[in-house]
Protein backbone atom coordinates (compact mmCIF):
# COMPACT_ATOMS: atom_id res chain seq x y z
CA UNK A 1 0.00 0.00 0.00
CA UNK A 2 1.35 3.17 -0.64
CA UNK A 3 0.71 6.87 1.84
CA UNK A 4 0.76 9.67 0.46
CA UNK A 5 1.27 12.15 3.06
CA UNK A 6 0.82 15.83 2.77
CA UNK A 7 3.87 17.38 4.55
CA UNK A 8 2.99 20.62 4.83
CA UNK A 9 -0.60 20.29 4.99
CA UNK A 10 -3.16 21.23 8.11
CA UNK A 11 -3.64 17.84 8.89
CA UNK A 12 -1.28 16.50 11.41
CA UNK A 13 1.53 13.75 10.10
CA UNK A 14 0.34 10.83 12.57
CA UNK A 15 -3.38 11.68 11.74
CA UNK A 16 -2.79 11.45 8.50
CA UNK A 17 -0.85 7.92 8.65
CA UNK A 18 -3.58 6.51 10.79
CA UNK A 19 -6.38 7.65 8.24
CA UNK A 20 -4.73 6.12 5.26
CA UNK A 21 -4.02 3.10 7.17
CA UNK A 22 -7.79 2.36 8.14
CA UNK A 23 -8.54 3.37 4.57
CA UNK A 24 -6.42 0.66 3.18
CA UNK A 25 -7.64 -1.95 5.53
CA UNK A 26 -11.59 -0.61 4.47
CA UNK A 27 -10.54 -1.01 0.86
CA UNK A 28 -8.34 -4.21 1.44
CA UNK A 29 -5.01 -3.18 0.18
CA UNK A 30 -4.02 -4.16 3.63
CA UNK A 31 -5.18 -7.85 4.69
CA UNK A 32 -5.42 -9.09 7.79
CA UNK A 33 -1.82 -10.39 9.23
CA UNK A 34 0.00 -8.07 7.06
CA UNK A 35 2.67 -6.65 8.72
CA UNK A 36 3.33 -3.29 8.84
CA UNK A 37 7.27 -1.72 8.95
CA UNK A 38 8.64 -0.64 13.00
CA UNK A 39 8.29 2.54 13.51
CA UNK A 40 11.57 3.79 13.17
CA UNK A 41 11.83 1.97 9.61
CA UNK A 42 8.52 3.94 8.50
CA UNK A 43 10.08 7.11 10.37
CA UNK A 44 13.19 7.30 8.92
CA UNK A 45 11.68 6.34 5.31
CA UNK A 46 9.22 9.64 6.36
CA UNK A 47 12.09 11.86 7.86
CA UNK A 48 9.86 12.35 10.70
CA UNK A 49 10.44 11.91 14.49
CA UNK A 50 9.67 8.00 15.17
CA UNK A 51 6.98 9.61 17.90
CA UNK A 52 5.24 10.43 14.98
CA UNK A 53 4.54 7.08 13.71
CA UNK A 54 3.99 6.02 16.98
CA UNK A 55 1.35 7.96 17.65
CA UNK A 56 -0.28 7.38 14.72
CA UNK A 57 0.34 3.56 15.60
CA UNK A 58 -0.76 3.57 18.99
CA UNK A 59 -4.19 5.07 17.85
CA UNK A 60 -4.69 2.22 15.56
CA UNK A 61 -4.22 -0.23 18.13
CA UNK A 62 -6.56 1.68 20.71
CA UNK A 63 -8.91 1.59 16.94
CA UNK A 64 -8.44 -2.92 17.17
CA UNK A 65 -6.93 -1.85 13.34
CA UNK A 66 -3.74 -3.37 14.06
CA UNK A 67 -2.21 -5.38 16.68
CA UNK A 68 1.31 -5.11 18.26
CA UNK A 69 3.59 -7.86 19.71
CA UNK A 70 6.82 -7.97 20.35
CA UNK A 71 8.16 -10.70 18.65
CA UNK A 72 6.20 -9.61 15.28
CA UNK A 73 5.78 -6.06 15.09
CA UNK A 74 2.36 -4.59 14.28
CA UNK A 75 0.19 -6.33 12.31
CA UNK A 76 -3.22 -5.73 10.63
CA UNK A 77 -5.58 -7.08 13.13
CA UNK A 78 -8.94 -9.55 12.15
CA UNK A 79 -11.91 -7.41 11.59
CA UNK A 80 -13.84 -8.19 14.84
CA UNK A 81 -17.46 -6.45 14.30
CA UNK A 82 -19.35 -4.67 16.63
CA UNK A 83 -22.53 -5.00 17.49
CA UNK A 84 -22.94 -1.31 16.88
CA UNK A 85 -20.32 -0.17 14.08
CA UNK A 86 -22.38 3.17 13.77
CA UNK A 87 -22.07 4.74 17.04
CA UNK A 88 -22.70 8.14 18.66
CA UNK A 89 -19.59 9.44 17.05
CA UNK A 90 -19.97 8.09 13.75
CA UNK A 91 -23.38 10.11 13.71
CA UNK A 92 -21.58 13.68 15.12
CA UNK A 93 -18.61 12.74 12.37
CA UNK A 94 -20.89 11.98 9.17
CA UNK A 95 -23.53 14.40 10.46
CA UNK A 96 -20.95 17.59 10.36
CA UNK A 97 -19.72 16.48 6.81
CA UNK A 98 -22.96 16.60 5.50
CA UNK A 99 -24.06 19.87 7.47
CA UNK A 100 -20.42 21.29 5.51
CA UNK A 101 -21.70 20.18 2.49
CA UNK A 102 -25.15 21.73 3.00
CA UNK A 103 -23.64 24.92 3.77
CA UNK A 104 -21.64 24.65 0.68
CA UNK A 105 -24.36 24.62 -1.57
CA UNK A 106 -24.90 21.03 -2.39
CA UNK A 107 -28.27 19.62 -2.69
CA UNK A 108 -29.55 16.78 -0.85
CA UNK A 109 -29.98 14.56 -4.47
CA UNK A 110 -26.53 15.53 -5.46
CA UNK A 111 -24.68 14.97 -1.83
CA UNK A 112 -26.73 11.55 -1.70
CA UNK A 113 -25.53 9.98 -5.06
CA UNK A 114 -22.30 11.67 -4.24
CA UNK A 115 -22.02 9.33 -1.07
CA UNK A 116 -23.39 6.63 -2.34
CA UNK A 117 -20.58 6.54 -4.71
CA UNK A 118 -18.15 6.74 -1.90
CA UNK A 119 -19.51 3.99 -0.34
CA UNK A 120 -19.49 2.01 -3.47
CA UNK A 121 -16.12 3.11 -3.75
CA UNK A 122 -14.69 1.63 -0.79
CA UNK A 123 -16.87 -1.67 -0.65
CA UNK A 124 -16.04 -2.47 -4.09
CA UNK A 125 -12.10 -2.11 -3.57
CA UNK A 126 -12.53 -4.11 -0.83
CA UNK A 127 -14.60 -6.72 -2.95
CA UNK A 128 -11.62 -6.23 -6.50
CA UNK A 129 -8.77 -7.21 -3.53
CA UNK A 130 -10.24 -10.18 -2.25
CA UNK B 1 57.48 23.69 -2.66
CA UNK B 2 55.97 25.09 -5.72
CA UNK B 3 55.66 22.51 -7.09
CA UNK B 4 53.56 20.93 -4.48
CA UNK B 5 51.27 23.94 -4.34
CA UNK B 6 50.82 23.31 -7.87
CA UNK B 7 49.90 19.62 -7.83
CA UNK B 8 47.55 20.96 -4.80
CA UNK B 9 45.85 23.53 -6.69
CA UNK B 10 45.43 21.57 -9.60
CA UNK B 11 44.09 18.92 -7.58
CA UNK B 12 41.47 21.04 -6.24
CA UNK B 13 40.70 22.79 -9.73
CA UNK B 14 40.09 19.08 -11.06
CA UNK B 15 37.75 17.97 -7.90
CA UNK B 16 36.20 21.43 -8.73
CA UNK B 17 35.29 20.58 -11.97
CA UNK B 18 34.16 16.84 -11.55
CA UNK B 19 31.79 18.03 -8.78
CA UNK B 20 30.30 20.19 -11.31
CA UNK B 21 30.32 17.78 -14.47
CA UNK B 22 28.35 15.30 -11.55
CA UNK B 23 25.66 17.69 -11.86
CA UNK B 24 24.67 17.37 -15.23
CA UNK B 25 23.63 14.00 -14.98
CA UNK B 26 20.08 13.50 -14.58
CA UNK B 27 19.29 12.22 -11.08
CA UNK B 28 17.05 12.35 -8.30
CA UNK B 29 14.84 13.87 -11.37
CA UNK B 30 16.91 16.86 -11.62
CA UNK B 31 19.63 18.02 -14.04
CA UNK B 32 21.71 21.16 -12.30
CA UNK B 33 19.58 21.14 -9.68
CA UNK B 34 16.39 22.22 -11.29
CA UNK B 35 13.35 19.07 -11.22
CA UNK B 36 12.43 17.78 -14.47
CA UNK B 37 10.63 14.99 -15.83
CA UNK B 38 12.40 12.06 -17.36
CA UNK B 39 10.86 12.65 -20.55
CA UNK B 40 11.81 16.48 -19.99
CA UNK B 41 15.47 16.01 -19.32
CA UNK B 42 15.77 14.07 -23.05
CA UNK B 43 14.00 16.92 -24.92
CA UNK B 44 16.70 18.28 -26.98
CA UNK B 45 17.15 21.45 -25.95
CA UNK B 46 17.28 20.59 -22.47
CA UNK B 47 20.49 18.40 -23.78
CA UNK B 48 21.85 21.39 -25.70
CA UNK B 49 21.88 23.34 -22.34
CA UNK B 50 24.04 20.25 -20.91
CA UNK B 51 26.76 20.05 -23.66
CA UNK B 52 27.10 23.75 -23.28
CA UNK B 53 27.39 23.88 -19.73
CA UNK B 54 29.92 20.85 -20.06
CA UNK B 55 31.79 23.15 -22.02
CA UNK B 56 31.57 25.90 -19.87
CA UNK B 57 33.30 23.55 -17.23
CA UNK B 58 35.59 22.31 -18.86
CA UNK B 59 36.79 26.27 -20.11
CA UNK B 60 36.69 27.10 -16.54
CA UNK B 61 39.03 24.37 -15.49
CA UNK B 62 41.33 25.25 -18.40
CA UNK B 63 41.62 28.80 -17.64
CA UNK B 64 42.05 27.99 -13.95
CA UNK B 65 45.09 25.69 -14.64
CA UNK B 66 46.67 28.73 -16.93
CA UNK B 67 46.31 31.18 -14.51
CA UNK B 68 47.77 28.87 -11.91
CA UNK B 69 51.03 30.01 -13.82
CA UNK B 70 51.23 33.49 -11.68
CA UNK B 71 52.52 30.77 -8.92
CA UNK B 72 55.66 30.89 -11.20
CA UNK B 73 56.07 34.92 -10.62
CA UNK B 74 58.70 35.71 -7.83
CA UNK B 75 56.93 38.60 -6.44
CA UNK B 76 53.15 36.07 -5.73
CA UNK B 77 55.64 33.57 -5.03
CA UNK B 78 56.39 35.46 -1.67
CA UNK B 79 52.94 34.93 -1.04
CA UNK B 80 51.93 31.90 -2.41
CA UNK B 81 49.71 30.87 0.21
CA UNK B 82 47.29 33.90 -0.03
CA UNK B 83 47.65 33.87 -3.81
CA UNK B 84 46.33 29.85 -3.09
CA UNK B 85 43.25 30.74 -1.63
CA UNK B 86 42.62 33.88 -3.69
CA UNK B 87 43.17 31.28 -7.14
CA UNK B 88 40.57 28.71 -5.15
CA UNK B 89 37.98 30.83 -4.37
CA UNK B 90 38.28 32.49 -8.00
CA UNK B 91 37.17 29.02 -9.00
CA UNK B 92 34.92 28.54 -7.03
CA UNK B 93 33.05 31.46 -8.13
CA UNK B 94 33.49 31.10 -11.36
CA UNK B 95 32.25 27.39 -10.92
CA UNK B 96 29.22 28.67 -9.26
CA UNK B 97 28.51 31.42 -11.89
CA UNK B 98 28.16 28.52 -14.79
CA UNK B 99 26.04 26.52 -12.55
CA UNK B 100 23.50 29.41 -11.85
CA UNK B 101 23.81 30.45 -15.73
CA UNK B 102 22.52 27.18 -16.73
CA UNK B 103 20.04 26.91 -14.09
CA UNK B 104 18.90 30.20 -15.20
CA UNK B 105 18.39 28.61 -19.23
CA UNK B 106 16.93 25.64 -17.86
CA UNK B 107 14.52 27.54 -15.86
CA UNK B 108 13.59 29.48 -18.59
CA UNK B 109 13.08 26.79 -21.26
CA UNK B 110 10.47 25.32 -18.53
CA UNK B 111 8.84 28.67 -18.47
CA UNK B 112 8.80 28.85 -22.37
CA UNK B 113 7.51 24.97 -22.33
CA UNK B 114 5.36 25.30 -19.37
CA UNK B 115 6.86 22.06 -17.57
CA UNK B 116 4.91 22.31 -14.39
CA UNK B 117 5.48 19.97 -11.18
CA UNK B 118 3.27 20.08 -8.12
CA UNK B 119 4.56 22.26 -5.44
CA UNK B 120 2.69 20.04 -2.86
CA UNK B 121 5.29 18.52 -0.31
CA UNK B 122 3.58 15.14 -1.08
CA UNK B 123 5.89 12.31 0.67
CA UNK B 124 4.90 9.17 -1.07
CA UNK B 125 5.59 5.88 0.92
CA UNK B 126 5.53 2.01 -0.12
CA UNK B 127 4.54 -0.01 3.05
CA UNK B 128 5.97 -2.79 1.45
CA UNK B 129 9.47 -0.95 0.08
CA UNK B 130 9.91 0.44 3.66
CA UNK B 131 9.21 -2.70 5.20
CA UNK B 132 12.18 -4.26 3.69
CA UNK B 133 14.80 -1.60 4.69
CA UNK B 134 18.23 -3.33 4.66
CA UNK B 135 17.75 -6.22 3.05
CA UNK B 136 19.13 -6.22 -0.19
CA UNK B 137 22.27 -4.03 0.52
CA UNK B 138 25.83 -4.85 0.99
CA UNK B 139 26.40 -6.74 4.36
CA UNK B 140 27.56 -3.94 7.19
CA UNK B 141 30.81 -6.49 7.95
CA UNK B 142 32.65 -5.08 5.81
CA UNK B 143 32.59 -1.23 6.92
CA UNK B 144 32.79 -2.71 10.37
CA UNK B 145 35.84 -4.54 9.46
CA UNK B 146 37.89 -1.59 8.45
CA UNK B 147 36.53 -0.13 11.65
CA UNK B 148 39.79 -2.46 13.23
CA UNK B 149 42.24 -2.57 10.63
CA UNK B 150 41.99 1.37 10.50
CA UNK B 151 43.93 1.10 14.34
CA UNK B 152 46.75 -0.10 12.21
CA UNK B 153 49.04 2.74 12.05
CA UNK B 154 48.45 3.28 15.88
CA UNK B 155 49.93 -0.20 16.61
CA UNK B 156 52.60 0.60 15.10
CA UNK B 157 53.75 4.08 16.46
CA UNK B 158 52.93 2.37 20.09
CA UNK B 159 55.40 -0.45 19.08
CA UNK B 160 57.74 1.62 17.56
CA UNK B 161 57.63 5.07 20.13
CA UNK B 162 60.71 6.50 18.08
CA UNK B 163 58.34 7.03 14.84
CA UNK B 164 56.01 9.18 17.24
CA UNK B 165 58.10 12.16 16.25
CA UNK B 166 56.96 11.78 12.50
CA UNK B 167 53.49 11.06 13.33
CA UNK B 168 51.97 12.16 16.67
CA UNK B 169 49.85 9.47 18.51
CA UNK B 170 46.68 11.58 18.78
CA UNK B 171 46.45 11.98 15.11
CA UNK B 172 46.09 8.01 14.83
CA UNK B 173 42.66 8.48 16.26
CA UNK B 174 41.83 10.59 12.87
CA UNK B 175 41.44 7.35 10.63
CA UNK B 176 39.36 5.54 13.02
CA UNK B 177 37.20 8.68 13.70
CA UNK B 178 36.60 8.34 9.79
CA UNK B 179 35.98 4.76 9.60
CA UNK B 180 32.98 5.62 12.17
CA UNK B 181 32.12 8.18 9.84
CA UNK B 182 31.99 5.62 6.98
CA UNK B 183 29.84 3.63 8.94
CA UNK B 184 27.35 6.15 9.84
CA UNK B 185 27.23 6.80 5.99
CA UNK B 186 26.89 3.43 5.04
CA UNK B 187 23.57 2.51 6.94
CA UNK B 188 22.39 6.38 5.92
CA UNK B 189 23.10 5.70 2.14
CA UNK B 190 21.49 2.29 2.92
CA UNK B 191 18.11 3.42 4.64
CA UNK B 192 17.91 6.30 2.52
CA UNK B 193 14.28 7.17 1.05
CA UNK B 194 13.76 5.69 -2.33
CA UNK B 195 11.44 7.85 -4.51
CA UNK B 196 8.02 5.68 -4.79
CA UNK B 197 7.33 6.74 -8.90
CA UNK B 198 5.52 3.88 -9.48
CA UNK B 199 1.58 2.69 -8.61
CA UNK B 200 2.37 -0.85 -8.37
CA UNK B 201 4.04 -2.35 -5.50
CA UNK B 202 6.12 -4.49 -7.26
CA UNK B 203 7.65 -2.03 -9.67
CA UNK B 204 8.49 -0.17 -6.59
CA UNK B 205 10.07 -3.19 -4.39
CA UNK B 206 12.66 -3.96 -7.61
CA UNK B 207 13.66 -0.29 -7.94
CA UNK B 208 14.45 -0.10 -3.92
CA UNK B 209 16.01 -3.17 -3.89
CA UNK B 210 18.32 -2.02 -6.75
CA UNK B 211 19.31 1.47 -5.53
CA UNK B 212 19.61 -0.31 -1.43
CA UNK B 213 21.96 -2.45 -3.06
CA UNK B 214 23.83 0.54 -5.24
CA UNK B 215 23.71 2.75 -2.51
CA UNK B 216 25.36 0.27 -0.14
CA UNK B 217 28.21 -0.93 -2.20
CA UNK B 218 28.81 2.67 -2.79
CA UNK B 219 29.07 2.91 0.95
CA UNK B 220 31.33 0.01 1.32
CA UNK B 221 33.81 1.65 -1.71
CA UNK B 222 33.65 5.13 0.35
CA UNK B 223 34.92 2.78 3.53
CA UNK B 224 37.34 0.78 1.39
CA UNK B 225 38.77 4.41 -0.09
CA UNK B 226 39.27 5.83 3.26
CA UNK B 227 40.77 2.80 4.83
CA UNK B 228 43.56 2.69 1.98
CA UNK B 229 44.29 6.99 1.94
CA UNK B 230 44.71 6.34 5.66
CA UNK B 231 47.25 3.25 4.86
CA UNK B 232 49.32 5.27 2.41
CA UNK B 233 48.94 8.56 4.19
CA UNK B 234 50.39 7.10 7.37
CA UNK B 235 53.18 5.29 5.30
CA UNK B 236 53.97 8.83 3.79
CA UNK B 237 54.15 10.32 6.97
CA UNK B 238 56.26 7.76 8.37
CA UNK B 239 58.69 7.27 5.44
CA UNK B 240 58.79 9.80 3.20
CA UNK B 241 59.35 12.88 5.07
CA UNK B 242 58.91 16.43 3.50
CA UNK B 243 55.12 16.33 2.81
CA UNK B 244 55.84 15.84 -0.71
CA UNK B 245 54.03 12.35 -1.34
CA UNK B 246 51.10 13.22 1.09
CA UNK B 247 49.75 14.74 -2.15
CA UNK B 248 49.37 10.98 -3.23
CA UNK B 249 46.70 9.44 -0.92
CA UNK B 250 45.04 12.52 -0.92
CA UNK B 251 44.52 12.37 -4.39
CA UNK B 252 43.61 8.86 -4.57
CA UNK B 253 40.78 9.60 -2.38
CA UNK B 254 39.70 12.56 -4.19
CA UNK B 255 39.31 10.89 -7.42
CA UNK B 256 37.83 7.28 -5.59
CA UNK B 257 35.43 9.16 -4.24
CA UNK B 258 34.85 10.93 -7.32
CA UNK B 259 34.44 7.94 -9.55
CA UNK B 260 32.10 6.18 -6.23
CA UNK B 261 29.68 9.19 -6.82
CA UNK B 262 29.77 8.69 -11.02
CA UNK B 263 29.06 5.21 -11.10
CA UNK B 264 26.15 5.97 -8.20
CA UNK B 265 24.72 8.07 -10.57
CA UNK B 266 25.01 6.01 -13.39
CA UNK B 267 23.97 2.60 -11.84
CA UNK B 268 20.69 4.30 -10.11
CA UNK B 269 19.81 5.79 -14.03
CA UNK B 270 20.35 2.64 -15.73
CA UNK B 271 18.29 0.62 -12.68
CA UNK B 272 15.55 3.98 -13.08
CA UNK B 273 15.42 3.75 -17.21
CA UNK B 274 15.55 0.08 -16.54
CA UNK B 275 12.45 -0.31 -14.10
CA UNK B 276 10.57 2.73 -15.33
CA UNK B 277 10.40 3.32 -18.98
CA UNK B 278 6.79 3.13 -18.68
CA UNK B 279 6.27 5.12 -15.85
CA UNK B 280 4.08 8.00 -17.12
CA UNK B 281 5.10 11.48 -16.28
CA UNK B 282 1.74 11.50 -13.64
CA UNK B 283 2.78 8.63 -12.42
CA UNK B 284 6.28 9.67 -11.58
CA UNK B 285 5.00 12.19 -8.86
CA UNK B 286 6.88 15.02 -9.35
CA UNK B 287 7.39 18.13 -6.94
CA UNK B 288 9.05 21.20 -7.62
CA UNK B 289 11.91 21.50 -4.27
CA UNK B 290 13.46 24.53 -4.94
CA UNK B 291 11.16 25.85 -2.10
CA UNK B 292 13.21 24.04 0.32
CA UNK B 293 16.66 25.23 -0.75
CA UNK B 294 18.07 28.38 -0.07
CA UNK B 295 21.20 29.60 -0.70
CA UNK B 296 22.77 26.17 -1.97
CA UNK B 297 21.51 24.64 1.53
CA UNK B 298 18.27 22.28 2.54
CA UNK B 299 16.23 24.87 4.31
CA UNK B 300 12.94 23.07 5.66
CA UNK B 301 11.89 24.25 9.33
CA UNK B 302 9.03 21.49 9.50
CA UNK B 303 11.63 18.67 8.91
CA UNK B 304 13.18 17.48 12.08
CA UNK B 305 16.44 16.29 10.41
CA UNK B 306 19.34 18.13 10.75
CA UNK B 307 21.74 16.12 8.40
CA UNK B 308 19.79 15.61 5.09
CA UNK B 309 20.97 13.57 2.17
CA UNK B 310 22.31 16.05 -0.88
CA UNK B 311 20.11 16.36 -3.81
CA UNK B 312 22.87 16.49 -6.27
CA UNK B 313 25.51 13.88 -6.15
CA UNK B 314 23.39 11.33 -4.21
CA UNK B 315 26.49 10.73 -1.76
CA UNK B 316 27.33 12.79 0.67
CA UNK B 317 24.95 15.00 3.29
CA UNK B 318 24.16 18.34 3.79
CA UNK B 319 22.46 20.52 6.83
CA UNK B 320 19.56 21.70 7.32
CA UNK B 321 19.43 25.29 7.70
CA UNK B 322 15.65 26.04 8.53
CA UNK B 323 16.37 24.36 12.01
CA UNK B 324 18.39 26.08 15.03
CA UNK B 325 21.01 23.45 15.31
CA UNK B 326 21.45 23.28 11.68
CA UNK B 327 22.08 27.22 11.96
CA UNK B 328 24.54 26.26 14.43
CA UNK B 329 26.65 23.55 12.32
CA UNK B 330 26.29 25.71 9.66
CA UNK B 331 27.69 29.41 10.99
CA UNK B 332 29.95 26.85 12.96
CA UNK B 333 31.41 25.63 9.61
CA UNK B 334 31.54 29.31 8.21
CA UNK B 335 33.65 30.03 11.52
CA UNK B 336 35.73 27.71 11.55
CA UNK B 337 36.50 28.29 7.30
CA UNK B 338 37.49 32.33 8.34
CA UNK B 339 39.52 31.19 11.31
CA UNK B 340 41.66 29.27 9.11
CA UNK B 341 41.89 31.85 6.38
CA UNK B 342 42.36 34.04 8.97
CA UNK B 343 45.09 32.22 9.72
CA UNK B 344 47.19 31.56 6.86
CA UNK B 345 46.62 35.49 5.86
CA UNK B 346 48.01 36.54 9.56
CA UNK B 347 50.89 34.42 9.36
CA UNK B 348 51.59 34.51 6.14
CA UNK B 349 52.11 38.53 6.60
CA UNK B 350 53.62 38.52 10.17
CA UNK B 351 57.34 38.88 10.43
CA UNK B 352 59.52 37.24 13.32
CA UNK B 353 60.38 39.55 16.35
CA UNK B 354 63.45 38.49 18.42
CA UNK B 355 64.77 40.78 20.77
CA UNK B 356 67.15 39.71 23.89
CA UNK B 357 66.76 41.61 26.52
CA UNK B 358 68.32 40.30 29.88
CA UNK B 359 68.01 37.28 30.67
CA UNK B 360 65.80 36.14 28.09
CA UNK B 361 65.36 35.98 24.56
CA UNK B 362 61.87 36.90 23.13
CA UNK B 363 60.35 35.67 19.69
CA UNK B 364 57.17 37.14 18.37
CA UNK B 365 55.22 34.86 15.80
CA UNK B 366 51.24 34.26 15.70
CA UNK B 367 50.52 31.76 17.75
CA UNK B 368 53.88 30.35 18.78
CA UNK B 369 55.57 33.08 20.76
CA UNK B 370 58.05 31.67 23.15
CA UNK B 371 60.37 33.04 25.57
CA UNK B 372 64.40 31.28 26.72
CA UNK B 373 66.16 32.02 29.33
CA UNK B 374 69.77 32.52 28.98
CA UNK B 375 70.47 29.47 31.33
CA UNK B 376 68.71 27.35 28.89
CA UNK B 377 70.83 27.17 25.94
CA UNK B 378 73.79 25.40 25.70
CA UNK B 379 75.24 26.75 22.57
CA UNK B 380 74.58 28.40 19.62
CA UNK B 381 75.90 27.92 15.73
CA UNK B 382 75.05 28.69 12.45
CA UNK B 383 74.16 26.31 9.72
CA UNK B 384 73.29 26.89 5.91
CA UNK B 385 70.88 24.42 5.42
CA UNK B 386 68.30 23.11 6.87
CA UNK B 387 68.09 19.45 7.72
CA UNK B 388 65.49 17.15 6.59
CA UNK B 389 62.45 16.13 8.80
CA UNK B 390 58.40 17.11 9.31
CA UNK B 391 56.40 19.66 10.93
CA UNK B 392 54.87 18.33 13.73
CA UNK B 393 52.60 21.25 14.51
CA UNK B 394 53.01 24.92 13.19
CA UNK B 395 52.86 26.75 9.50
CA UNK B 396 54.78 25.56 7.11
CA UNK B 397 54.66 28.27 3.67
CA UNK B 398 56.85 28.99 0.86
CA UNK B 399 58.64 31.94 2.65
CA UNK B 400 58.61 31.18 5.79
CA UNK B 401 57.99 28.38 8.67
CA UNK B 402 57.35 28.45 12.29
CA UNK B 403 56.43 25.63 14.74
CA UNK B 404 56.93 22.57 16.48
CA UNK B 405 58.92 20.26 13.60
CA UNK B 406 60.81 17.05 14.12
CA UNK B 407 64.49 17.04 11.69
CA UNK B 408 66.81 14.02 11.82
CA UNK B 409 69.62 14.00 14.12
CA UNK B 410 68.33 17.03 15.94
CA UNK B 411 64.78 15.63 16.90
CA UNK B 412 61.69 18.23 18.50
CA UNK B 413 62.72 21.39 17.18
CA UNK B 414 61.21 24.75 17.87
CA UNK B 415 61.87 26.61 14.30
CA UNK B 416 61.13 30.34 13.09
CA UNK B 417 62.95 30.38 9.85
CA UNK B 418 62.65 32.41 6.26
CA UNK B 419 63.13 29.57 4.28
CA UNK B 420 65.35 30.96 1.33
CA UNK B 421 67.68 33.45 3.51
CA UNK B 422 70.16 30.68 3.24
CA UNK B 423 71.60 30.28 6.48
CA UNK B 424 70.18 29.87 10.13
CA UNK B 425 71.35 29.87 13.42
CA UNK B 426 70.59 27.42 15.74
CA UNK B 427 70.21 27.38 19.65
CA UNK B 428 70.57 23.91 21.36
CA UNK B 429 68.72 23.70 24.36
CA UNK B 430 69.33 21.83 27.96
CA UNK B 431 66.11 19.78 27.64
CA UNK B 432 64.84 17.88 24.67
CA UNK B 433 61.34 19.07 24.12
CA UNK B 434 62.30 21.40 22.23
CA UNK B 435 65.98 20.43 22.02
CA UNK B 436 66.48 23.08 19.70
CA UNK B 437 65.43 26.44 18.30
CA UNK B 438 66.50 27.16 14.78
CA UNK B 439 65.84 30.96 13.75
CA UNK B 440 67.63 33.50 11.30
CA UNK B 441 66.64 36.69 9.80
CA UNK B 442 65.31 37.83 5.80
CA UNK B 443 68.51 38.16 4.73
CA UNK B 444 72.48 36.36 5.04
CA UNK B 445 72.94 40.02 6.71
CA UNK B 446 70.16 39.95 9.14
CA UNK B 447 71.03 36.44 10.50
CA UNK B 448 74.72 37.44 11.07
CA UNK B 449 73.60 40.08 13.22
CA UNK B 450 71.36 38.58 14.90
CA UNK B 451 74.01 35.82 15.33
CA UNK B 452 76.10 38.24 16.90
CA UNK B 453 73.68 39.14 18.84
CA UNK B 454 72.57 36.31 20.35
CA UNK B 455 76.24 35.20 20.76
CA UNK B 456 76.86 38.84 22.78
CA UNK B 457 73.66 38.09 24.97
CA UNK B 458 75.08 34.56 25.44
CA UNK B 459 78.93 35.42 26.66
CA UNK B 460 77.72 38.13 28.72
Amino acid sequence: MILKLDMAGATPIYQQIRNQIVFGVATGQLRVGEPLPTVRQLAADIGVNPMTVSKAYTLLKEEGVIVIDRRHGAQISPVCPREEPMDGEFDDRASLLISEARMKGASEETLKAHILRLIDDVYRRKEVSQ
Amino acid sequence: MILLLGMVLWLVFGVMAASSLLFRHYHDSQILGITLSRAHARQPEVQRVVRSFQRACYLVLALSALASGVLLIPVVQRYAEMSLLVLVMLNLLANWCVISHFQGELRQIKEKNQWTYSRKKIMTVDLSVTREKGRSGVSPFWVWLFLPLSFAPMAVLLLHPALRQRCPLGMSLIGPLCQLLAIFLYYQMRNRHVRVPAEKTEQNLQLARREERINSLCATWCALAMLVFWGLFNLAMLYAPGGFLVVVPVAVLTISLLWIARWQQKKTREAEDALLGTVSEEEENLQEDSSTWKWGCYHNPDDPRVFVPKRIAGIGWTINIGRPAGKAVGLGTLALIAAVISFVAYSGSQDYQITARGDQVMIDAAMYDMTIERDQVDAVSVIDQLPSGTRTNGYGGMEKSYGHFYFDGYGACMIYVYNNAGSFIVMRLKGTDPGYVIVNGQTGAETQALYQTLSGWLAE
